[in-house]
């Protein structure tokens, strides 16, 4: 049975790894861009992104390949081991660049599967993640894969494939994004869910039950919606001065992601989380990650010193006589 | 909460819609940084913030000039009435006293039709597009126009009765016999349910229609057709146009967007009595809230800028045109634009509309 088990990881883990890379590469086809790629790129400066984009379809695709090739008789041995060792190393780094992502750009997808992957990185994306890591570890010291010759034989390895496939299916946000672009549902920018839903699900999360205790006021003084995001703004208070506990819905019937912010009222400015709260060693595990290299960026607004005059002007900011 | 659609909105009741996009990349700023406290660095913050300021983030200083917030590379629309024109020189009064433009060589000048800028005449109310280098030459001059733009509710010989939208004034638009057969080369159905788009000179109780702003869409308003692209890509193209609002303040900068978050409730639709993402539109658009801001570029000129969402676009949604101003841009009404931020992308007013790619901060 442990057997079995560990024979369905290479077909599994080759599955994901060409899938992955193909899907990257039609994402850079379609964009005609190889920096087009999402998710851990966005960590390398622009002009490595090309170079990081592409090696990192190299490696998936060819790691993917050598698990198939060295899976038989041909290639067992050393090097069928180091390609299994690399495949693990991978899923380790990707864990790792991940939850790196997770808390520099929590806005953004994963990347994994190309323009499927576009969904904030939640815990689940992360144990997949850790769960493809643990596979390719359990496949290091397998000997050649046999393929079963009887029904009977095959049953036992088609049962336990189908119940991964399925775990892994729960883990992927990508099964949503395949049935809008089927058209069985709709693509998030277009996800009709009232301000009553987001705040349901804003009230289920972590994100509140950590900060509530923060709010000035119960009712929120504003809430829009920017595409896949609907922003609920509470009014709070910090070290006697009025601030803003804002928090951010990402459009989704179950389990959303939530993120949020405390800012000066007044200024604008981020506010750090009081200290000393019980909760703050859950506020530091939820945004697992070092320190950040360089600030996300930000789309322009009218007035950024540097900006492009003829993309970014001013005299766009909204006054009250503009609001008709 | 206010709705998405305010007429009368005050500075105080509006604050919290300027500071939108500030709180909005607040949220996404490295959650590292947060716990660390810093304050986002001055280029992250939107012009005149900072972390000491007292003042609401995102407000404008209310004395700003309409001067000092026009960057170089745009047009300045600036309106007024004619009190003289001639060959070189074009004068007209505001409210804040005479401004004299010197017209360039090539500058033009329309009122129903193309004509030399010193048959212009006194009194006429003139929509003037001053050259972004120059604050003193006008290249190009539109007097007395107007556009409706909406379904026909009556038809009456060559009067029409034109609803453009559930909260406006009904509009009238006359047709003279000049105008009628070219007008109705593209508006061959001018009965009660159907969509029209006229521009024209406009009188004191109505619209002398001239020319017709667009084909007409071969359905009636009631029955809208979708368009079949499911995916949405990242920039949108499609045709923007401008609209004529006898209430709203002249040199609002903003664009009217098709596909405001049905939860906000654009006051249109429930005024209309449609329910959530009931209203019918041509094109699905990613839905935005008033504040959104939307860069808009203009594919004939080549000039783009940064618009905030000033609210929804009931009539625009439902057309599924093409501009054909330059290229054919693809099907549907995507932005519906300030009389002011039409001119200022360089836009021809007579034209009505151009072909635009939107991108939508993401």
């Amino acid at each position: 049975m442990l057997t079995t088990l560990r024979d369905i990881q290479i077909p599994l883990l080759a599955a994901m790894l060409l899938g992955g890379s193909l899907a990257k590469l039609a994402r850079a086809i379609g964009r005609r861009s190889v920096s087009a790629g999402l998710g851990p790129t966005a960590l390398f400066p622009l002009r490595l992104r090309p170079w990081a984009g592409a090696m990192l379809f190299a490696v998936e695709f060819g790691m993917g390949f050598g698990l198939i090739a060295t899976a038989g008789a041909f290639g067992s041995g050393a090097p069928a081991t180091l390609v299994r060792v690399g495949t693990c190393v991978l899923f380790v780094v990707a864990t790792c660049a991940l939850i790196e992502l997770r808390s520099i750009r929590p806005d953004i997808g994963c990347g994994c599967f190309g323009e499927f992957s576009a969904s904030p990185i939640t815990g689940r994306i992360l144990a997949r993640s850790i769960l493809l890591a643990i596979a390719a570890l359990a496949t290091v010291t397998l000997p050649r894969i046999v393929l079963p010759r009887t029904a009977v034989a095959a049953t036992p390895f088609l049962i336990m494939l189908l119940a991964e496939l399925v775990l892994f299916g729960f883990l992927s946000p990508e099964v949503r994004e395949v049935l809008v672009r089927v058209g069985y549902s709709a693509p998030c920018e277009r996800r009709v869910m009232s301000t009553e839903q987001s705040i349901a699900a804003l009230h289920r999360s972590a994100q509140w039950r950590k900060h509530s205790a923060l709010l000035a006021d119960r009712r929120p003084h504003d809430i829009w919606r920017e595409l896949c995001w609907r922003y609920i703004a509470y009014p709070s208070r910090y070290d006697g001065r009025a601030a803003e506990l804002v928090f951010a819905v990402y459009l989704q019937h179950r389990r959303p992601a939530v993120l949020s912010v405390l800012v000066d009222a007044a200024t604008g400015a981020v506010i750090p989380w009081p200290v000393g709260r019980p909760a703050d060693w859950w506020l530091r595990l939820s945004h697992l990650g070092l320190p950040a290299a360089s600030q996300p960026e930000h789309d322009p607004w009218p007035g950024d010193q540097g900006a492009d005059p003829a993309r970014d002007q001013p005299g766009t900011r909204l006054t009250a006589s503009s609001l008709v | 909460m206010c709705c998405e659609r305010c007429p009368g909105a005050t500075q105080a009741g509006t604050d919290h819609i300027a500071k939108r996009r500030l709180l909005k990349a607040a949220v996404f700023q490295p959650a590292v940084q947060q716990a660390a406290g810093n304050t986002p660095p001055a280029d992250t913050m939107p012009a005149g913030t900072t972390s000491a300021s007292a003042a609401p983030a995102a407000a404008p200083p209310a004395n700003a000039s309409r001067a000092d917030l026009t960057p170089a590379s745009l047009y300045r629309p600036v309106t007024g009435q004619i009190i003289d024109a001639g060959p070189q020189v074009i004068v007209i009064g505001q409210e804040r006293g005479e401004r004299r433009f010197v017209l360039t060589a090539r500058a033009s000048a329309w009122r129903g039709s193309p004509l030399d800028p010193a048959s212009l005449r006194i009194g006429d109310k003139a929509v003037i597009r001053v050259l972004p280098s120059r604050s003193d030459v006008a290249d190009r001059i539109w007097a007395n126009i107007g556009r409706v733009t909406g379904t026909i509710m009556v038809r009456d010989q060559d009067r029409l009765v034109v609803a453009e939208g559930s909260t406006k004034k009904l509009q009238t638009v006359v047709i003279p016999p000049r105008a009628r057969v070219r007008i109705q080369v593209r508006f061959p159905t001018l009965q009660p349910g159907y969509l029209v788009d006229i521009i024209g000179i406009r009188r004191r109780d109505h619209l002398e229609g001239l020319h017709p702003a667009t084909p007409q869409p071969h359905y009636r308003s009631d029955l809208v057709p979708k368009d079949l692209r499911r995916r949405l890509p990242e920039t949108i193209n499609g045709s923007a146009t401008w609209h004529d609002s006898a209430d709203e303040p002249y040199g609002v900068l903003g664009v009217s967007y098709p596909a405001i978050d049905p939860s906000a409730g654009c006051l249109e639709d429930s005024e209309a009595g449609y329910g959530h993402g009931e209203a019918p539109a041509y094109r699905d658009l990613p839905y935005l809230a008033v504040g959104t801001a939307l860069n808009v570029r203009n594919e004939c000129t080549g000039i783009s800028w940064t618009l905030p969402v000033t609210g929804c676009a009931p009539i625009a949604r439902l057309f599924n045109d093409r501009c054909v101003a330059c290229q054919n841009s693809d099907r549907g009404r995507v932005a519906d634009l300030t009389l002011s931020s039409f001119v200022a992308l360089g836009g021809e007013l007579d034209a009505g509309c151009f072909n635009a790619t939107l991108t939508i901060g993401r």
